[in-house]
Order: structure tokens, then C-alpha cells, then sequence
């Protein structure tokens, strides 16, 4: 029998598959396709102060390898969450962790108070990848912001708490380390890539609001460098997000010194993706005799790096 | 769930358009005219997303499912050439569908070219409801008609082409348009209607004109086919708090017309 079992600070995971937010919706949708309490932890897909109804259609595009989305975070506000989606999610014997986001810094803090006397919940993940932000700053970018918002999450709860972090800044790592003396438990990275594209007939921008997020295999390799880098540089674990779609490109991510994963855009057309994926772990460890997956946590060899 | 199911029979039923035949003896039982199937399309790798297809028709006696596509890109192309005993990776069935009311005297179908594929099996659901039938269909130019000879079967048939080389010349909503002008019944009759954005728009103006009920089964772009992308979003006439939008894999494909706002 392999071990599968990573730990997230506080948090025991079963196995390191999680599902990455917004694409799992808050896992009844997946519920007749996949063993729900096989998946290490489920993130639901953001959930903010107040309701959201999202962005006008056209929302997503498909490109080869990979996809651009502009869903605009569209949920049901934090009050009905609680009493529309949890009562699913309680029922599950897995960890769940609930996405959250606001659009300014008390919007994080306020989702989190809402949410601590609710059971079931194992942990929250900040979504700092809001693009509507007062003063114009993005959470995500200006690590004094980073910082301060996780500080403030971390006075309200003592649930884990992760920051997932953009790719779309100079330094990762820099946004990565504020929210660690925040007080965050782990780092998920990476969030979608900002992109765009473009109908040459009609010259206009194929997603209505111009440029979105850009997700899929194509993402992996970029990706795996971030979350080479965060684990380096880090000493709260990373979870790995970005192209993962078998259990090959999670265990590269595991190398590279990611704790866990989440499987993110291929659950949308592979929905029993992370079944594979947990199989697909099983049978590597067995065939490479690895009796624990915590082994294999950034085990990544460097002697013939140069730099 | 996802089905593996086995391709039966692909043949070329009119210009460029499909009909894809395979075995699934549970779907041919549970599935209802307007919902929709999600297809992997393995033998194509140069795509990300499955595939939504209106179910087009079911034989329970064959243990098949039908459906009905034109070849237009590398999925559809791909599927286009498969042969019998292929294998299919299917998610499905998917969606609601088709509503019928109790009082409704004859049921009036509008298809705009590929719009007519969900219509099959409606046409034998309300057959067996014993309501009356009739179709007006709209294709570029006569050769891209399909099935007139089964559909016969079931409806009275109005053909329409642009380049008027079968039947009315012109669009069918305004065919349709004409025949409403002319009948006196129409109060009882309710419009079932598939078909592209400018054919769609016309119809919920002339259901609006003739007072007519109007479901009409849309099209969107999909990620995923059943409720986690939330990229199918389709506006509301009237938004309620906090919501603007269906989701037309979910709260769809088949709405009352009135509900929603049909945008480019």
C-alpha cells in the first residue's frame, strides 16, 4: 500500500489531488462523475461578500493547448454560499476548502469572519487575483497589500490559510514571501496567465472583456518554473496549480518541490481527471518503488543545473 | 457519467452535414428531445474541449443514439470520417429539454439549417402526445436540407431556401411570418425553434406580434457542458439580484423565449 498522505501545515491530505477553484464549482456538479472523498481537498470556486453576477458573455475562448477565460467570479455572495453549497460540501468526508475574494482588502476578511462558525470547512484559500481593486492595485502585485490582507485573515481564523499567487508580476517570490510572514500556511500558484485573443474578421477581441486568463497544458511549463522557484525560496509549502492534466505532470510538479496539486481546466473536459490523476501517482510510486509520496516532494536533481 | 460508447454507422445526409449513429442502450431510454451530449473526440488532438451535440434522435429497438452535425472544424471533421465500431468517450445526457403543455393544439417547429437536429425526437415525443405537427425549415440552398423524407412523417412541411432553389425564397422566419398572418389558429399553436442568432431574434419578435409561446433551444460555446466552466452564460430579459445570466448547460439549452436576451 503507498502512502499518499501530504501535509499542508496543519492540514492532512489523504493524497495530494486537490481541485483547483472555479473549476469544480462546489463539487455536487462533479458528484455522479467522481468519488468525491477519493480527492485530497476540493476548493469551491470564489466566493465573495456579496453576489456577483460575472462578466457578459463571450467568456471563454479555446486555443490550442490551453484556453482564455473571463468568467468574472460570478457566486451567490457569502450568505446564501452558506446556506445554498454547504450543506453539500458538510457531507463530505474530504477536506474542504472554501476560495474566497473581495474587492478591497476587507472583502477577504469579511467572507472569512462569515465563514467561522460554519463546519466543514478545512481551510480557506485568498483569491489575489481580483482584477477590481480600490486604488487600482491588484492584490496580487504589491506585496505590501499581500501582506496585510493575509495578516488580517490570519487575526480571524486559525484555519489553514493559502494565498494563491499571479504569474503576472515581475517577482513570484517577492508577492510569495509577504504573504508568509502574513501568517499564510501554504502558497498555491499558479493562478491563470493574462492573455488575449483576437477574431481577425471582426477585429475585435474574442473574450468581451478583451483579455483574460489563460489556463491548460499550455501553462505547465511556466508553471513548473514558478513553482520551482516559490518552493526555493519558501519555507511554507507550495501547492502546485498551472496545466496539470495526468499524474506525469503532476509528479514533475511534486520533483520541483510542490507539497500537493490542483487539477484545474482539464476537469472540464476529463471530468473524472483527478481519479486518474490518484491512480496515476499509485502507479508510479509502485513502479518506481517509492513507498511515500512525501518522498518524491522536491527531489528534484540539480547537480547539471547551470546558474 | 462518461460513456464509452461504440460508433454504429456514420453517414453524409445532406451537404456537409452528419449522421452519427452509436450503441448506448441505457441513453436511448433516458434521454428527452432538446438535451445534449458532451463527445471527447480522442482521435483529435489538436483540441481541448469536448464537443456539445443536440441529440438528435433515439432508436430503442437498435439501442442507438443519433446525432446530427456539419464538418467544420478539426472535431467535427475528425468525427465525419470515423467508421463503425469506433470508439466514442461521451458525457451526457446533459441539460433539460423540451416542455409540452397540455392544451397546446399543434406544436409550429422553426429550424435554421443545423437548427433542425433536435427535432427528430421531439417530432415522435409529441407524436406519441398525439399533437399535431408542422415544420418550417430554412436552409442556405436545397442541397443542405436533411431527412425531409422522415420528418414528412411527422409535420407538415414548409421548406425555405435563400437562393430559392426549393420552396420559399427567403428566410424562414419570415415564411413563418406569413403562414401566422394567414391563420386563424395560431392561438393554440406553440413554436419550438432551433436555429442561428438572426433566425432566433426574428422569432421572439413574431412570438411577441402573434402572442405565441416560443421555447427555443440555444447555442453557446462551452468549456465544459454541465455546470463548472459557468462560460456559457446567457442574459436574462429581466436580471434578479445578483444574477444576470443562465447557464445554458444547466438552467438550458431550451428556455422560454420571453426569459432571455438574444445578443450576437
Amino acid at each position: 500500500m503507498i502512502d499518499l498522505s501530504v501535509h499542508i501545515g496543519s492540514l492532512a491530505l489523504q493524497n495530494p489531488v486537490m481541485t483547483a477553484s472555479g473549476t469544480f464549482g462546489y463539487a455536487d456538479e462533479f458528484k455522479e462523475i467522481c468519488d468525491l472523498n477519493d480527492i485530497g481537498a476540493i476548493i469551491t470556486k470564489t466566493v465573495t461578500p456579496h453576489p456577483r453576477p460575472g462578466n457578459p458573455p463571450r467568456r471563454i475562448v479555446e486555443l490550442p493547448y490551453g484556453m482564455l477565460n473571463s468568467i468574472g467570479l460570478p457566486n451567490v455572495g457569502v450568505e446564501s454560499f452558506i446556506i445554498e453549497k454547504m450543506p453539500f460540501l458538510q457531507t463530505l468526508k474530504t477536506n474542504v476548502i472554501i476560495n474566497v475574494a473581495g474587492t478591497d482588502e476587507e472583502g477577504f476578511v469579511f467572507c472569512v469572519q462569515r465563514l467561522e462558525d460554519v463546519s466543514g470547512i478545512a481551510g480557506y484559500e485568498l483569491n489575489f487575483s481580483c482584477p477590481n481593486v480600490k486604488g487600482g492595485t491588484s492584490f496580487s502585485s504589491d506585496p505590501g497589500i499581500a501582506e496585510r490582507v493575509t495578516r488580517n485573515v490570519r487575526k480571524t481564523t486559525r484555519r489553514p490559510i493559502i494565498a494563491k499567487l499571479t504569474p503576472n508580476v515581475t517577482s513570484i517570490s517577492e508577492i510569495g514571501r509577504a504573504c508568509e510572514n502574513g501568517g499564510a500556511d501554504a502558497v498555491s500558484a499558479i493562478n491563470t496567465v493574462v492573455g488575449m485573443a483576437i477574431d481577425i474578421k471582426t477585429r475585435r477581441p474574442r473574450l468581451s472583456t478583451g483579455t483574460g486568463g489563460y489556463s491548460g497544458p499550455a501553462i505547465k511549463p511556466i508553471a513548473l518554473a514558478k513553482v520551482f522557484e516559490l518552493s526555493r525560496c519558501l519555507s511554507i509549502p507550495v501547492i502546485a496549480i498551472g496545466g496539470i492534466a495526468c499524474a506525469e505532470d503532476a509528479i514533475e510538479f511534486l520533483i520541483a518541490g510542490a507539497t500537493a496539486f490542483q487539477v484545474g481546466t482539464v476537469n472540464f473536459y476529463e471530468p473524472d481527471a483527478t481519479m486518474t490523476i490518484k491512480k496515476g501517482l499509485e502507479y508510479y510510486c509502485q513502479k518506481n518503488n517509492i513507498q511515500k509520496i512525501a518522498d518524491l516532494i522536491g527531489s528534484i536533481q540539480l547537480k547539471e543545473m547551470a546558474k | 457519467m462518461v460513456r464509452h460508447c461504440t460508433i454504429r454507422s456514420v453517414d453524409q445526409v445532406a451537404r456537409n452535414t452528419y449522421l452519427l449513429s452509436f450503441e448506448d442502450a441505457d441513453l436511448c431510454r433516458v434521454v428527452r428531445a432538446g438535451q445534449f451530449l458532451e463527445i471527447k473526440v480522442t482521435q483529435c488532438t489538436d483540441i481541448l474541449w469536448r464537443r456539445p451535440f443536440s441529440i438528435h434522435d433515439t432508436h430503442p429497438q437498435k439501442n442507438t443514439v443519433d446525432i446530427l452535425f456539419h464538418a467544420v472544424g478539426p472535431a467535427t471533421r475528425t468525427l465525419a470520417q470515423l467508421t463503425a465500431h469506433a470508439e466514442l468517450n461521451i458525457l451526457g445526457p446533459l441539460g433539460n429539454y423540451f416542455r409540452y403543455e397540455q392544451n397546446v393544439r399543434e406544436a409550429i417547429v422553426v429550424a435554421g439549417g443545423l437548427g433542425i437536429a433536435p427535432f427528430m425526437l421531439m417530432m415522435r415525443e409529441l407524436q406519441e402526445r398525439g399533437i399535431a405537427m408542422r415544420l418550417f425549415y430554412g436552409t442556405g440552398r436545397s442541397d443542405q436540407f436533411c431527412r425531409l423524407e422522415e420528418f414528412e412523417k411527422y409535420a407538415a412541411l414548409h421548406l425555405s431556401t435563400v437562393d430559392g432553389s426549393r420552396g420559399y425564397q427567403g428566410v424562414v422566419t419570415d415564411m413563418l411570418s406569413d403562414y401566422l398572418d394567414q391563420s386563424a389558429h395560431h392561438h393554440d399553436s406553440s413554436l419550438y425553434v432551433c436555429g442561428p442568432t438572426a433566425m432566433l431574434r426574428a422569432v421572439k419578435e413574431i412570438a411577441n406580434r402573434f402572442n405565441m409561446a416560443a421555447q427555443v433551444s440555444v447555442e453557446t460555446i462551452m468549456a465544459c457542458g454541465f455546470g463548472a466552466c459557468v462560460g456559457c452564460a446567457v442574459p436574462m430579459t429581466t436580471p434578479i439580484p445578483g444574477q444576470k445570466y443562465f447557464m445554458a448547460c444547466k438552467d438550458g439549452p431550451v428556455f422560454d423565449i420571453r426569459e432571455i436576451t438574444i445578443d450576437d
